[in-house]
């Protein structure tokens, strides 16, 4: 095991370990967990399963069909015929059926119902009895016809390529993208912060003049810079994780989650943008932190580039009216507001190539310049203390 | 062929001239005093010895070349700013600093046992870094100095913070490294220990070498012309004394006229029947030689001014 990897595992295990990082890595899976148990709990709590009363003076319900059985959390309303309306008025004041219909004489010409309650029922439990009505009205239509009427429609909306199809269904890839890039860019942000922390922290506690004289300052940074973006890497791994099962088990569940399809270039476009802009801002980070000698100094600069990172964010509506803006574009291209906008636009539009490709290059650019430039304000910075080192030093000729 | 070699090296931060065509050799097995006032650029001397900064000007051999990746396995290092990760426990520290002197995890946890032991730190090899006294501290840091066997150590301030039983244990230490064959260059304000453990010091002085050689030399130098005699009895006049002045209470300091030799006054001490407890050269202390080269050199810098 080289130094590099020694250095790595150190900076990895010390970040990984520690107590609020098992913290801050389960907070948010367990925060999506706690909001879609609450979603859950809405639904199940929303279709109330006191029955439901009519009075069919139709003859459409002489000998009905049961609606068609929902899904869990609904609960099924049942259904409870009369034939005397002060019993169902009496059984409605008394609390045993939260509302009850009147179909008069001419309701399949005249489609109308007559509608009484004490306290206005849920849409899930008028939802169902509009599903029982439905069911009997389709009794005597060949199954397949029944079954494409009760679906109802679907505009479903599909790119000239063929390559991309959304839907209110599918609204969830469209919004699993953008999600994506926000985990991701938390990660980095979480991660590169710890870099930065650690820098300056072997600056404060003195570590660092042991450490260049142990291995060369390419080693130790680029050892750094690996152990961080692992432990970005870990997050987003495990995070993914309880995404996945969220959406497989959630799906059944949730009518938002039922359109979810998995896509592979989706992934890869995220993955190819995220990665070099995950080594540029660890680099940015490490600078930050060889030039200053106080954390709290760092944190403050952190800010600098995190907020940019953040602007596209602000933008999401301009961007969801016109993915392919020219502000769009422009901020694709930069290397600071790329990652953000490329994963909006990439579950909003079908992104050219050529743009894709700019971006990821710019990305890789900057990855190396920031790398180079990390090197050079760490030989310069690494051993000043309590003495800032100045931007424009590393810009310098001065020997490092 | 010398252990260290540095020859004229110059390094500056700004305006600020911090190294000034500094040249000096540290042999092999010998302990070598790197000196000077607090801001003489000594520790800058020694990053730049320890390829940390790179020279303006001049030149650096250590162990017969340049600096490589390689050879900082063969260097131990105790900064003067002691460093060490406070938030792990005391072992794991060790234990990862000694991997990147490239020991093996195994090797360094058995080599670390021992040290601790001897260190009387074993109790404390789970605590965290920060839970140690200052003592402490500098005990686990010379640890990390030692532990990967050197053939060269270099070591900054290695008594400050010590209590004297710790003094003496570190002492015993660098006695024990030089006699396995070690070459220590230690950098000190600690004049008596200098004395007592240096064979050849360099002095700096506002970043240039004042003072360069073996101790013994170097202490002649600056012996002058006289005699420190102990005795209880009144001196009389003795022909060829120059001066005579109390050196404390039981000794006197006698400044001799240039062609007066030592033993003529032995002679005549004997023949007035004085009783003699102590006959030396008077020799100036190390720290009164610091005192008066480093004193001179900045009022010379001074007028230059």
């Amino acid at each position: 095991m080289t130094k590099f990897w020694r250095v790595a595992w150190h900076e990895y295990s010390r970040h990984v370990f520690r107590k609020r990082f098992l913290f801050a890595l389960l907070s948010m899976p367990l925060f999506l967990a706690l909001m879609v148990m609450l979603v859950i709990l809405v639904i199940w709590m929303d279709s109330n399963p006191t029955p439901i009363g009519y009075i069919d003076h139709s003859a459409l319900l002489a000998n009905p069909l049961p609606q068609p059985a929902v899904k869990w959390p609904m609960r099924t309303v049942p259904m409870l015929p009369y034939t005397d309306e002060s019993v169902a008025k009496a059984d409605l004041q008394a609390g045993k059926i939260q509302t009850y219909y009147i179909l008069p004489e001419d309701y399949l010409e005249s489609g109308q119902v007559e509608e009484f309650y004490i306290k206005e029922p849920k849409g899930i439990a008028i939802e169902q009895f509009t599903s029982f009505l439905s069911t009997n009205l389709l009794v005597n239509q060949p199954k397949d016809i029944a079954k494409r009427i009760l679906d109802g429609t679907q505009l479903i909306i599909r790119s000239s390529d063929n390559k991309r199809e959304s839907s209110q269904e599918r609204l969830v890839n469209i919004i699993l993208p953008f999600i994506s890039g926000i985990l991701f860019i938390i990660a980095m942000s979480t991660s590169s912060g710890y870099l930065m922390q650690a820098v300056v922290e072997e600056k404060e506690n003195r570590t660092m003049e042991i450490m260049v004289t142990s291995v060369s300052p390419g080693q130790l940074m680029s050892g750094k810079i690996l152990a961080d973006i692992a432990v970005g890497i870990t997050q987003i791994v495990v995070w993914s994780l309880f995404i996945a099962l969220i959406l497989i088990f959630g799906r059944d569940f949730i009518p938002f989650l039922s359109g979810f399809t998995f896509s592979g270039s989706m992934i890869l476009i995220l993955i190819a943008v995220m990665v070099p802009a995950f080594i540029m801002i660890c680099g940015l980070m490490a600078a930050v932190g060889a030039t200053v000698t106080e954390a709290s100094e760092g944190q403050q600069i952190m800010g600098l580039f995190t907020i940019p990172i953040w602007i596209p964010y602000i933008l999401i509506a301009t961007f969801l009216q016109n993915p392919n803006s020219p502000l769009a574009i422009a901020l694709s291209f930069f290397p600071l507001t790329a990652p953000m906008t490329v994963a909006m636009r990439v579950g909003f539009t079908n992104i050219p190539n050529w743009q894709v490709i700019t971006s990821i290059v710019i990305l890789v650019l900057s990855a190396v310049g920031s790398i180079w430039l990390a090197g050079r304000a760490f030989r310069l910075g690494m051993l000043r203390y309590g003495q800032r080192l100045h931007w424009k030093e590393i810009f310098s000729h001065q020997r490092a | 062929m010398s252990t260290v070699e540095i020859s004229h090296i110059s390094k500056s931060f700004g305006a600020l001239k911090a190294v000034d065509d500094v040249s000096f050799e540290v042999e092999k097995g010998e302990i070598f005093g790197l000196l000077g006032p607090n801001g003489a650029g000594k520790t800058t001397a020694i990053r730049v010895l320890l390829d940390i900064f790179k020279p303006d000007h001049g030149s650096v051999s250590i162990m017969g070349g340049p600096m490589t990746e390689a050879k900082k396995d063969r260097i131990g290092y105790m900064p003067e700013e002691r460093g060490m990760y406070q938030d792990i426990p005391l072992e794991r520290c060790l234990v990862y600093l000694g991997t990147l002197k490239g020991l093996a995890p195994m090797d360094a946890r058995i080599r670390i046992s021992e040290y601790l032991e001897r260190f009387d730190l074993a109790s404390s090899r789970h605590k965290k870094v920060k839970e140690l006294s200052k003592g402490m501290q500098q005990k686990a840091q010379l640890i990390t100095t030692l532990i990967h066997n050197p053939e060269l150590v270099i070591i900054d301030e290695p008594f400050s913070g010590l209590d004297p039983i710790n003094t003496q244990m570190v002492k015993d230490l660098l006695c024990e490294q030089r006699d396995k064959g070690v070459t220590i260059l230690m950098s000190t304000h600690q004049m008596h220990q200098v004395e007592e453990l240096c064979d050849r010091i360099v002095l700096i002085d506002l970043g240039r070498t004042v003072l360069y050689g073996g101790l013994n030399e170097i202490r002649k130098q600056f012996s002058g012309h006289a005699l420190v005699v102990g005795t209880s009895d009144e001196l009389p006049t003795i022909p060829g004394v120059e001066q005579v002045e109390r050196h404390n209470s039981s000794s006197y300091r006698l400044t001799l006229a240039p062609s007066t030799n030592s033993q003529d006054v032995l002679r005549m001490l004997v023949e007035r029947g004085i009783r003699i407890d102590q006959f030396e050269i008077a020799a100036p202390t190390l720290d009164e030689i610091f005192i008066r080269v480093v004193q001179k050199d900045d009022q010379e810098q001074g007028e230059r001014l």
